[in-house]
C-alpha cells in the first residue's frame, strides 16, 4: 500500500513577522479561525474519500502559526483527520509552534491528539535580533515554551534558526548556535535570510545592512561545524538532525513522494501531478461552504516531460546530504546518470560535489552555492 | 538649352540632422499633388523603417514631381533626396552633382550647425544655387531673422526674402516651391551628344534586378540601348528606362539630357553599378566619364558574429542581401578564438555601422555579438613590407614594425561659446592638433583639429555631446595617414588572451585605458566558483589586473511546504541568464562586454 503525508495548512499569526511571505494572516475577524478551521475539516473528510487506499505516515501542521490554535480547534481538526485518513502507528505527527502561543494546556492537548514532533520558531537568541525580524517573543519567552512542551512529553523537538540578519556577526550567529544546541533538540533547522518580496524587510531593504556574501559564508561554515561537533548531521542543505532525527514527512518533499496539501497556498504532488490551492482564504472557505472542491491551480500547464521529471528528481535530491544515487535513477528513468550529469564531474574535482558510497551529493561549500551549480547541470529547467 | 530643358528643374534638399528636411520634401509632395493625401505617408522618401526611426535619411531617393506654376507653365521638378549624414558625404556629393540647385534647410530654433555648413560646402563645391529655407518658424523660440542674418554672414549666400516655413504645419511651403523655379537654374545638356549618365544611386528589386538612378548629363537614352559602366567597362542590355515618382517607377520611353530617371538592365548587385560611375552608350560612347568618381572605402571596422555559433550562415545570407543594396559595405569571413566563426565588417563610419548591425538584427533576427570598432592602420615592417591592419588581433609583432601610421580625419565642430572650453579639453585629450577657431556669432563657435580617427571612435561623440549637453555637432572627413607610436593591448581573462577584445592604442595612453577597460570587463563577467583575474598586456607584461571574486553563496536555503515552484522559477531564470552569457574558455562574459569596454564613464566625460 502506497504512504501518503499530509501538509495543513493554518494561515494564522498574532502577528506576521518582517521578513516572512508565507500566507498567513496577522489578525482576523471574530470567528474567522472557527470557520475556517470547519471548512478545512470538512476538506480533510471529503479528500479521505479519494484516498482509501493509502496510508498516512507523516501529518505536518504548517503555518502561519498552528500553535494558535485553541485546543478545542486542533482538536476537532484532528478528529477530521482521523476521519479521513488512515494514519500509521508510527505516523510523525508534526506541529509548528511559536514563543508566545503556547500553553501547558495545549501542550497536554498535542501530547494526548498524539502529536510527536513540535517544531519551534526561535530564529535567534538575541532580542535585540528577535525584535528587528519583528517577532513578539525574546529568549525568555522560548525558553518557557520549549520546557512546557517537553514536559508534556514531547520528545521531538525541531528549533527554527536565522542567520545573516541585519546588522548580525559571525560572532552573534555562533552565540545563536551554541544557545540553540545547549537545549538539545532533535532537529535544528537553520535559515539564511532572504529579503523576499511582499515583505516589511522588503519596502526598508534599502536602509537594511546585511552581512556580506563572505560574511555570510563563514556563518554558514560555523553553522555545518559548530552543529557536527555537537552530533548533528546536516542531512539537507538547511536541516540538521541527531541521530534518528531527521523529518519523515519533509523528506518526502526532497524524494518526490506524495502529499497532499490543506489549505489556502498548501501545494501537493500525487501520482506524478502537483498543483496548489490559491492564495485567498476567503476563497477557500466559500468553495468548501458550498460544497465545491477549492479551485487547483497547477503548477504546470502541461506534464512534465521525461526531461523535466528527471531534472526535478535530482534538483530535490541534491538537497540532501545522501544526494542522489545513479542506481536508483536508471532505474526509475532508465537513462545513465552519470551520463545526463557528467558536469557533475567538474564540481567534484572543483569540490563542491562528492561521491560517497556511491552516490552524488553536495559538500557543504557545494551546498552554499548549489542553484549556481544546478542551474548548470540540469538541462531542462 | 531647349525648351524640354527649361521647365526642368533638378534639386537636392540638405540640412542638419533633424532640422526638418524629410518633413519638408513631404509637404512638397503633398503641395503639389505628387502624392495625394490618401496615399501619403509620414516621410515618405525615408522608406525604411529605420530612417523613420532615427529621423534620417539612409539612401538617396529620387522622385519627379509635376508642378503648374504660378505663371501657368507646367515644371517637372526632381527631387533628389540625400543622405543626412557624415558618413555619407561622398553618396550626398554625388546626389548634388545631379542637381543645378539645392533647398539648405535650417532649423529657425537653432541656427546653423556642423552638417549644414558641412552640406553648404558640398553644395558650393558642386557649383549649385543654394536656396535656403528657414523651418519651424511655428515654433515660440523661432528667431527667422537672426538665422537668416546667421546664412549671410557664415555661408556667404543672400537669405534676404528666401522662404521661411513650418514643414510640419505646411505653412509657406508654395513658396519653396517658386523659390525653387525662380532660383534654381535650368539643366543643360546636348541631347545629341554622347551618352553621360551620373549614377547617384541604386537598388536592388527582386523582380527586375539592380534599379539604377541617374541623371542625364548629355545625350539620349532608351530601352534596348547598349550601355557600358565607365569605371568597369561592364556594358548591359536596357530593358526598362523611366521616371520615378512618388509611389514607384513609372514606365517611359526615352530619358534624355537634364533628365532624371532610372534604368534597369538585369544588373545582378548594387556594386556593378557604383554611385558616382557614369553610364554611356556600349558603342559611340562618350571619351571622358564625368568628374569626381571614386570607390566608396570603409573607414571603420568590427568583427560581427552571430551570439548562436549555428547561425554562422543565415548572418552570411543576411550580409549579402544588404550588400545587395550597399556598395559601402564590405565584409569577409574571420575566425575568432574567443567568437568562433563571423565576418570583418567595413563601413563608412560610426552611424553606418550602427544602421547596419540594427538591421541585421532587426530585419533578419539575428543576435549579433560586435566587437569594438577599429580603424586601418598601416604598418611599414622591418623587412620593407607595408601591411593593412583592419583586425587588431592581427596587429604585428613590435619588433617587426619599421613605422606605424594612423588614419586621422579634419574634425569641424560647433559648438555654444560657453561649452568651447571643455571641447577643446576633450580634442586634446584626444590628441587632437587644434587648426583654427571661428566665431559664427556672438554665441557660437566654430572649431577645427585635426584627430586619429581611432580617437573618434571611442565614443568621441557621446563624450562631445555629454561635455556641450547636446548643443555641439561634428562632422568630419579623412584627412590622411600620420605616423604614430600605437601598442597593441591584449586583455587576458583567467590567463588566456581574448582575441575579441584585443585593441590598438596610442602608448602614452595604454596604462590609462588599460585600467579602466579592466574595470568594465569585472562588471560584465558572470562570478564563477572561482576567482577569475582580469589582465591587460603590452606583448608579456602586464600592466593593469583586476580580479573577479568568486561566488560563494548563491541557494535557495528553504523549500518549503512542499512549493518547488520557486526554486524552480528560480534556476529558470538563473539559467535565462546564462544562457545570454558567451562563454570563453572557462569564463563566461555578457555580450555587451565587446562594446561596454569602449563605453566611457562620467570621469572621462
Amino acid at each position: 500500500m502506497k504512504n501518503l503525508g499530509l501538509y495543513i495548512h493554518i494561515p494564522f499569526c498574532v502577528k506576521k513577522c518582517n521578513y516572512c511571505d508565507f500566507y498567513s494572516l496577522g489578525c482576523v475577524a471574530n470567528g474567522g479561525i472557527e470557520r475556517y478551521t470547519d471548512a478545512l475539516c470538512k476538506h480533510l473528510k471529503k479528500e479521505g474519500e479519494l484516498y482509501k487506499d493509502r496510508e498516512v505516515d507523516t501529518v505536518f501542521l504548517g503555518g502561519g502559526t498552528p500553535s494558535i490554535l485553541s485546543v478545542e480547534l486542533i482538536k476537532n481538526v484532528f478528529s477530521a483527520i482521523n476521519e479521513g485518513f488512515r494514519l500509521t502507528p508510527s505516523c510523525e505527527i508534526s506541529l509548528e509552534a511559536n514563543p508566545g502561543t503556547v500553553t501547558e494546556e495545549k501542550a497536554k492537548a498535542y501530547k494526548q491528539i498524539g502529536i510527536n514532533r513540535v517544531s519551534i520558531g526561535l530564529q535567534s537568541v538575541n532580542d535585540r535580533e528577535l525584535n528587528v525580524l519583528g517577532r513578539i517573543h525574546t529568549l525568555d519567552g522560548f525558553e518557557e515554551s520549549y520546557r512546557i512542551l517537553r514536559e508534556a512529553g514531547i520528545e521531538n523537538i525541531n528549533i527554527d534558526i536565522m542567520y545573516a540578519l541585519p546588522d548580525q556577526k559571525t560572532d552573534d550567529f555562533i552565540k545563536t548556535l551554541d544557545t540553540v544546541a545547549d537545549f538539545e533538540p532533535e532537529h535544528i533547522s537553520a535559515y539564511c535570510l532572504k529579503i523576499e518580496e511582499n515583505t516589511n524587510f522588503y519596502k526598508i531593504r534599502d536602509t537594511l545592512i546585511l552581512p556580506d556574501e563572505e560574511e555570510q559564508y563563514k556563518m554558514y561554515e560555523a553553522l555545518c561545524n559548530k552543529l557536527a561537533a555537537k552530533g548533528y548531521e546536516q542531512y539537507e542543505i538547511s536541516n540538521f538532525a541527531k541521530k534518528g532525527g531527521r523529518c519523515v514527512h519533509n523528506l518526502k518533499y526532497w524524494t518526490s513522494q506524495d502529499y497532499l496539501g490543506f489549505g489556502p497556498s498548501a501545494h501537493s504532488c500525487i501520482d506524478g501531478v502537483r498543483y496548489s490551492y490559491s492564495e485567498s482564504i476567503d476563497e477557500y472557505v466559500n468553495a468548501i461552504c458550498e460544497g465545491n472542491n477549492p479551485v487547483k491551480l497547477h503548477e504546470t500547464e502541461y506534464e512534465l516531460t521525461e526531461e523535466e521529471k528527471m531534472d526535478e528528481y535530482v534538483m530535490l535530491r541534491l538537497r540532501l546530504s545522501d544526494g542522489v544515487s545513479p542506481e536508483e535513477f536508471e532505474n526509475r528513468f532508465g537513462v545513465r546518470f552519470e551520463k545526463r550529469y557528467k558536469k557533475l564531474n567538474m564540481y567534484e574535482k572543483s569540490g563542491h560535489v562528492v561521491k560517497k558510497h556511491g552516490n552524488f551529493a553536495f559538500t557543504p561549500k557545494g551546498f552554499f552555492v548549489s542553484n549556481y551549480i544546478l542551474s548548470d547541470i540540469l538541462e531542462s529547467i | 538649352m531647349n525648351e524640354r530643358q527649361k521647365h526642368i528643374r533638378n534639386f537636392s534638399i540638405i540640412a542638419h540632422i533633424d532640422h526638418g528636411k524629410s518633413t519638408l520634401a513631404d509637404r512638397i509632395l503633398e503641395y503639389s499633388n505628387a502624392v495625394s493625401k490618401r496615399e501619403m505617408e509620414e516621410q515618405i522618401l525615408d522608406n525604411m523603417d529605420l530612417e523613420k526611426e532615427r529621423g534620417i535619411t539612409i539612401k538617396a531617393r529620387a522622385v519627379r514631381i509635376n508642378y503648374t506654376h504660378k505663371d501657368g507653365e507646367e515644371y517637372v521638378l526632381n527631387l533628389i533626396d540625400t543622405p543626412g549624414h557624415v558618413d555619407f558625404n561622398y553618396e550626398v556629393s554625388r546626389s548634388l552633382n545631379a542637381c543645378e540647385g539645392a533647398l539648405l534647410v535650417v532649423d529657425s530654433t537653432q541656427g546653423i550647425e556642423a552638417q549644414t555648413l558641412a552640406n553648404a560646402y558640398l553644395a558650393v563645391d558642386c557649383d549649385l544655387e543654394i536656396v535656403p529655407v528657414i523651418n519651424k518658424i511655428d515654433l515660440p523660440s523661432a528667431d527667422v531673422e537672426r538665422v537668416r542674418k546667421e546664412i549671410e554672414d557664415v555661408i556667404g549666400i543672400v537669405a534676404e526674402g528666401c522662404p521661411a516655413v513650418s514643414a510640419k504645419v505646411g505653412l509657406n511651403i508654395d513658396t519653396v516651391l517658386d523659390a525653387i523655379i525662380e532660383n534654381v537654374p535650368a539643366p543643360k545638356g546636348d541631347e545629341n551628344a554622347p551618352l553621360k549618365c551620373l549614377i547617384f544611386d541604386s537598388h536592388y528589386n527582386a523582380y527586375l534586378g539592380v534599379v539604377v538612378y541617374v541623371r542625364v548629363m548629355d545625350g539620349t537614352l532608351r530601352a534596348g540601348d547598349k550601355i557600358k559602366m565607365m569605371s568597369t567597362g561592364a556594358t548591359y542590355d536596357v530593358v526598362e528606362v523611366g521616371y520615378l515618382n512618388a509611389l514607384g517607377l513609372e514606365k517611359g520611353e526615352v530619358l534624355k539630357a537634364g533628365e532624371v530617371g532610372y534604368i534597369t538592365a538585369s544588373i545582378k548587385t548594387v556594386s556593378e553599378t557604383k554611385v558616382g560611375d557614369t553610364v554611356t552608350h556600349a558603342e559611340n560612347g562618350a571619351n571622358e566619364p564625368l568628374a569626381g568618381f571614386k570607390e566608396a572605402l570603409p573607414m571603420v571596422f568590427s568583427g560581427i558574429y552571430p551570439a548562436d555559433g549555428a547561425r554562422y550562415n543565415d548572418l552570411r545570407d543576411a550580409l549579402e542581401k544588404l550588400k545587395l543594396n550597399d556598395a559601402a559595405l564590405s565584409f569577409e569571413a574571420e575566425t575568432s578564438i574567443a567568437l568562433g566563426f563571423g565576418f570583418r565588417c567595413g563601413f563608412l563610419g560610426l552611424l553606418h555601422m550602427e544602421i547596419m548591425q540594427e538591421r541585421l538584427e532587426r530585419e533578419f533576427n539575428l543576435d549579433l555579438i560586435t566587437t569594438a570598432p577599429s580603424v586601418i592602420y598601416k604598418i611599414l615592417k622591418t623587412n620593407g613590407e607595408t601591411v593593412y591592419i583592419d583586425n587588431p588581433s592581427n596587429y604585428p609583432p613590435t619588433d617587426t614594425i619599421a613605422k606605424a601610421y594612423e588614419p586621422t580625419v579634419r574634425a569641424n565642430i560647433i559648438t555654444p561659446t560657453e561649452f568651447v572650453g571643455g571641447i577643446m579639453d576633450l580634442c586634446q585629450d584626444r590628441r587632437g592638433i587644434f587648426k583654427d577657431m571661428k566665431y559664427l556669432d556672438a554665441t557660437r563657435v566654430e572649431l577645427h583639429y585635426i584627430l586619429p580617427l581611432n580617437e573618434i571612435v571611442y565614443d568621441f561623440f557621446d563624450a562631445l555631446k555629454s561635455r556641450s549637453r547636446g548643443y555641439a555637432s561634428l562632422d568630419y572627413e579623412f584627412a590622411d595617414y600620420e605616423e604614430s607610436s600605437l601598442v597593441k593591448l591584449d586583455f587576458l581573462l583567467n590567463g588566456e588572451v581574448v582575441d575579441a577584445l584585443t585593441f590598438i592604442v596610442h602608448s602614452e595612453k595604454a596604462y590609462a585605458r588599460a585600467r579602466k577597460i579592466a574595470e568594465k570587463l569585472k562588471d560584465n563577467i558572470s562570478r564563477q566558483l572561482f576567482e577569475i583575474p582580469i589582465q591587460a598586456a603590452i606583448g608579456s607584461k602586464i600592466i593593469a589586473r583586476e580580479t573577479v571574486r568568486a561566488l560563494r553563496k548563491d541557494v535557495l536555503a528553504k523549500c518549503y511546504g512542499g512549493d518547488i515552484t520557486r526554486k524552480k522559477k528560480l534556476l529558470e531564470k538563473q539559467k535565462e541568464g546564462k544562457k545570454k552569457m558567451r562563454r570563453l574558455g572557462s569564463v563566461e562574459v555578457t555580450p555587451e562586454a565587446f562594446m561596454a569596454v569602449l563605453k566611457l564613464d562620467d570621469s572621462e566625460k
